[in-house]
C-alpha cells in the first residue's frame, strides 16, 4: 500500500504535489462533514483576512476618515504585519522549534534590508559601479540594481550565512549565555551599518590589493535610499508604498511560502530534532542527533525568514536606515511568538498581527481620542512598551501558552488519533489495526512521572 | 566464552583466581573491549584504570555502590565524556584512542550510529513530544534526508518518513505501546516511560543496548516483567546488552557476567554466583563487619 503511493523518479515529485493539492479540496469536504463549525469558522476568518486588505483601502478607509473614525488598519500597518509575521515565523523555528533563545534576532532583519539595499539602489555609483539587471529602472541609472525576485534569494542566503557565523560560536552555550552573545549580535549587526560610512583601510591578500579612502559602505546615519520596489513585470505594478493594497497581497503571497516552509520542517526529521534539543539537548545527542549541526541548521534556517522579512520591508518602504533595527524590534518579535503561542506556526502569525495591531494602529488611535476629548491625559501611545510589558506579564500569569499555543495541536492529535501523521505526510500509512487512544486521554492521563531531578551531567 | 589465563591484572586491580572468563577470548566474540579505562575529574578519580569486555550476545551487569563510577563508565562508552586515559573499541571501531597524546573520542551521536542504544538513570524523554515522535527521534541517526528535502517533500524523503514511522509504531508495539502512540511521553505512567526509554534506544538500532537502572522505582511484577523482556531482547533481537543495576535479584537473575566496581576501581568479575559469594563484595556493599561474619558463618 504505501510503496506504491509514492512513486519513483522525477514525475514523482509532480504527481505528489499534484494529489497533494487535489486531496485538499476533499480533506476541505471531510472536515465540513465532521467538524462543521470549525471549518466553516476556520473559512470566514481566512476569507475575511485575504479580503480586508482589499474592503479596508477601498470603502472602509473612506468611513473611517469620513464618517466615523474607526481603529483600521492601513494599507502599510497591513503590510509590516505581514513582514513581522514572516519574521515571527522565523524567530519561531530558533526559540520555539528548538528552544534556542535569540534576543538579537533584529541583526538578520538588518542585514535582509542592506542586502536589499545594496543590490537594488545608487548606492554603489558612488564608487563607480553600476549594472543592471533585470531591473526596474530605464538603462543608464546610475548603481547596482537587480529585481527583487532575485534581491530576495540572495537576502535569504547571505542572512542564513550570517545565521550560522552566529550560531557557530553560541553552540556550547546553553540557555542565559546564549542569550546574552545573540543580544550582543542584535547590538552589533545594526551599529556596523550605522558607522560603515566612511572605511578607511589598506589591505594586501596575495594579489589582491584593497585600499579605501573614506568610503562610505552603508550610507551611515542617513541609510541607503532609494531602493527599487518590488516589481512585477507583465501586470506592471509596482509594489511601493503608493500601490494602496497591493504590497499586502506580496507580504502574504510571501507569508505563505513562509508557513509552507516553516510547516515541512517542523514535520520532519529536522524538525523533530530541533524539539528533541530543546526538550533535552544531552538525551537527544544520546539519542544519535547530531547537535552541533541541528542548531546549526536552527540558527541558518531560522535566520533566512529574517532575510525575507528584511528585502521586503527595504524595497517596500524605499529606503533603509540603521534606525529600524533596535534592540525593541527583537524584543517585539519575541514577544509576538510569546503571546502567540510559542512553537505554533499559527499562533506566532497572530501574536504578529494582533501585535502590530495594537502598536500601529490601536494605540495610535486611542491616543488620538484621547487628544481629542482629554487632551490633559497620557498619550497611551507613548507607552506601548509599558503597555506591552504589563501585557505580557498579565499572559505568563494566566496564559502562559499563548493565545493558539502549541499544546492545543496535540490535544487535537489525540482526539483523532495517528489521523495527522497522514495529514502531515500527505500520504496514506501502511498500518494495521493501529489502535487509537481515545480522545483526551492525554490531557487526563495520569502523570506518575517521576520527581524531576536537577539536571545534573555526573547524574546523567 | 572460553577459559584462559587473564594477562590483564594491571596495578591496583584484584583479579580473583576463578575469573578466568572473559578476558582473553578472541577479539572478534567481544562486542566491547575497555584497556585501562581512567576518568578524572579534577582531583577525584571516578573511574580508574578498569579493563572490561562485553561478548557478543551476552548480558553483562555492571555493579556498585553509589558513587562507584559506574554512570561515568557508561558516559566514556557512549563519548559523553572523554576519559583521561585508556582505549575503548566497539565492535573493532575504535571509540576511544589515544593520538600521539590526546585522547580522542568519538562524538555521542556518532557513537550511535556505530550502534550503541542506551536509557537514562532518570528518565529523560522528549517531554512535549508523542510516544511516536520519541522514537522517531531515535531513527533520526539512520534517515538519509537533508533539510532541502524536508523543505520540498521529495518523494524519497516521504518514503523514509513512511518506513520510519512504520518501524517506530512497530518498535512501540514490541514495547506494547502501540495504542500511547499519540500521548505525550510526560503524560505516560512511569512504567510506560521505561519502555517508551528502550523502544527510544531500540530505535537507533544498536547492537549493544547500555540500560541505566532499567527496573528503578518499579514493584515487583514490574521488575520480573522487565527482566522478562530483556531477555527476550536478547533472544528475539540479539541485542547485547550492558545492565547497570541496584536491584539484586534482577542482576542474579539475568546476567552472565558480572562487573563490580567500587571508588572507580574493579573489585570483583565473573559469574553471578561467584561474585555474590566474593569477600570483597560483600565489603563494598554491607560494610566490613558484614563481610567477616560472612566469612565465620
Amino acid at each position: 500500500m504505501t510503496a506504491s503511493t509514492i512513486g519513483t523518479g522525477p514525475g514523482a515529485w509532480f504527481r505528489h504535489i499534484g494529489s497533494t493539492v487535489a486531496g485538499l479540496g476533499q480533506a476541505y469536504r471531510a472536515g465540513l462533514r465532521d467538524r462543521p463549525k470549525r471549518t466553516v469558522a476556520l473559512s470566514v476568518l481566512v476569507a475575511v483576512l485575504l479580503l480586508y486588505p482589499y474592503v479596508a483601502h477601498t470603502w472602509l478607509a473612506a468611513f473611517s476618515r469620513n464618517v466615523f473614525p474607526l481603529p483600521l488598519p492601513d494599507d502599510t500597518v497591513e503590510t509590516f504585519m505581514t513582514i513581522f509575521a514572516i519574521m515571527a515565523i522565523g524567530l519561531n523555528i530558533v526559540a520555539g522549534f528548538a528552544g534556542l533563545l535569540d534576543l538579537g534576532y533584529v541583526a538578520f532583519y538588518a542585514i535582509g534590508a542592506y542586502v536589499a539595499a545594496f543590490l537594488a539602489s545608487p548606492h554603489w555609483a558612488t564608487l563607480g559601479l553600476n549594472f543592471i539587471f533585470l531591473g526596474n529602472v530605464d538603462q543608464g541609472t546610475p548603481g547596482v540594481h537587480l529585481p527583487f525576485w532575485i534581491v530576495v534569494p540572495v537576502a535569504v542566503i547571505v542572512v542564513a550565512t550570517f545565521g550560522a557565523l552566529l550560531g557557530a560560536p553560541t553552540l556550547r552555550l546553553r540557555g542565559d549565555y546564549l542569550a546574552i552573545v545573540t543580544l550582543g549580535f542584535g547590538e552589533i549587526v545594526p551599529l556596523v551599518f550605522k558607522n560603515l560610512s566612511q572605511v578607511t583601510l589598506s589591505v594586501v591578500l596575495g594579489p589582491l590589493k584593497i585600499s579605501m579612502d573614506r568610503v562610505d559602505l552603508t550610507g551611515g546615519v542617513q541609510g541607503i535610499n532609494p531602493i527599487d520596489s518590488p516589481f512585477l513585470p507583465f501586470l506592471n505594478i509596482k509594489f511601493d508604498a503608493r500601490a494602496g493594497f497591493l504590497p499586502v497581497y506580496l507580504g502574504i503571497f510571501l507569508l505563505l511560502i513562509a508557513v509552507l516552509v516553516a510547516r515541512n520542517l517542523e514535520h520532519s526529521r529536522i524538525g523533530r530534532a530541533w524539539m528533541a534539543i530543546r526538550e533535552d539537548e544531552t538525551a537527544a545527542e544520546m539519542m544519535g542527533v547530531n547537535t552541533v549541526r541541528t542548531k546549526l541548521l536552527a540558527f541558518a534556517l531560522g535566520a533566512s525568514f529574517a532575510g525575507i522579512a528584511g528585502a521586503y520591508q527595504a524595497s517596500y518602504l524605499g529606503a533603509t536606515t540603521s534606525d529600524f533595527f533596535d534592540f525593541s524590534t527583537s524584543i517585539l518579535v519575541l514577544i509576538m511568538i510569546i503571546l502567540g503561542g510559542i512553537g505554533n506556526i499559527w499562533g506566532v502569525i497572530m501574536g504578529a498581527i494582533t501585535l502590530v495591531f495594537v502598536n500601529s494602529t490601536l494605540l495610535p488611535y486611542i491616543g488620538q481620542q484621547v487628544q481629542n476629548y482629554a487632551p490633559s491625559l497620557p498619550n497611551p501611545a507613548q507607552y506601548n512598551f509599558l503597555i506591552l510589558g504589563v501585557t505580557l506579564l498579565l499572559m505568563m500569569r494566566f496564559r502562559p501558552q499563548g493565545f493558539l499555543p502549541s499544546r492545543q495541536r496535540e490535544a487535537e492529535l489525540t482526539a483523532h488519533g495517528l489521523a495527522h501523521v497522514e495529514a502531515e505526510m500527505g500520504v496514506p500509512l501502511d498500518m494495521d489495526n493501529t489502535s487509537v487512544a481515545p480522545p483526551g486521554q492525554s490531557e487526563t492521563g495520569m502523570d506518575a512521572r517521576a520527581p524531576e531531578t536537577p539536571d545534573e551531567a555526573r547524574d546523567l | 566464552m572460553t577459559a584462559q589465563g587473564n594477562s590483564a591484572a594491571s596495578a591496583g586491580q584484584a583479579v580473583l583466581p576463578e575469573n578466568l572468563l572473559t578476558r582473553s577470548v578472541d577479539d572478534a566474540a567481544l562486542l566491547v573491549k575497555a584497556r585501562g579505562v581512567t576518568k578524572a575529574f579534577g582531583g577525584l578519580t571516578a573511574v580508574n584504570n578498569v579493563d572490561f569486555d562485553i561478548p557478543r550476545g551476552s548480558i553483562v551487569s555492571l555493579i556498585g555502590p553509589n558513587g562507584a563510577g559506574k554512570t561515568t563508565f557508561f558516559n566514556m562508552i557512549t563519548g559523553y565524556y572523554v576519559a583521561t586515559a585508556g582505549e575503548i573499541t566497539f565492535d573493532g571501531q575504535a571509540i576511544v584512542t589515544r593520538k600521539g597524546n590526546k585522547i580522542r573520542s568519538l562524538k555521542p551521536h556518532e557513537v550511535t550510529a556505530l550502534g550503541i542504544g542506551r536509557t537514562f538513570q532518570n528518565i529523560r524523554l522528549f517531554g512535549t513530544m508523542s510516544a511516536l515522535d520519541n522514537v522517531r527521534v531515535g531513527l533520526n541517526v539512520h534517515l538519509k534526508s537533508r533539510w532541502w528535502d524536508s523543505v520540498l517533500r521529495t518523494p524519497s524523503m516521504l518514503r523514509e518518513e513512511q518506513a520510519t514511522i512504520a518501524e517506530s509504531l512497530a518498535l512501540l508495539e514490541l514495547v506494547d505501546l502501540k495504542d500511547r502512540a499519540d500521548t505525550w511521553a510526560r503524560n505516560l505512567p512511569y512504567g510506560d516511560q521505561r519502555r517508551l526509554e528502550i523502544a527510544r534506544a531500540l530505535a537507533t538500532r544498536p547492537k549493544l543496548l547500555l540500560l541505566d537502572e532499567p527496573t528503578a522505582g518499579m514493584n515487583n511484577s514490574e521488575t520480573r516483567e522487565m527482566t522478562d523482556f530483556i531477555r527476550k531482547l536478547r533472544s528475539e533481537i540479539g541485542l547485547t546488552v550492558l545492565l547497570i543495576e541496584h536491584d539484586m535479584r534482577v542482576v542474579m537473575g539475568i546476567s552472565d557476567r558480572v562487573t563490580v566496581l567500587d571508588h572507580g576501581e574493579v573489585i570483583a568479575e565473573g559469574r553471578p554466583a561467584e561474585v555474590r559469594a566474593n569477600p570483597r563484595v560483600i565489603e563494598a556493599y554491607l560494610g566490613r563487619g558484614a563481610a567477616e561474619a560472612q566469612a565465620q558463618g
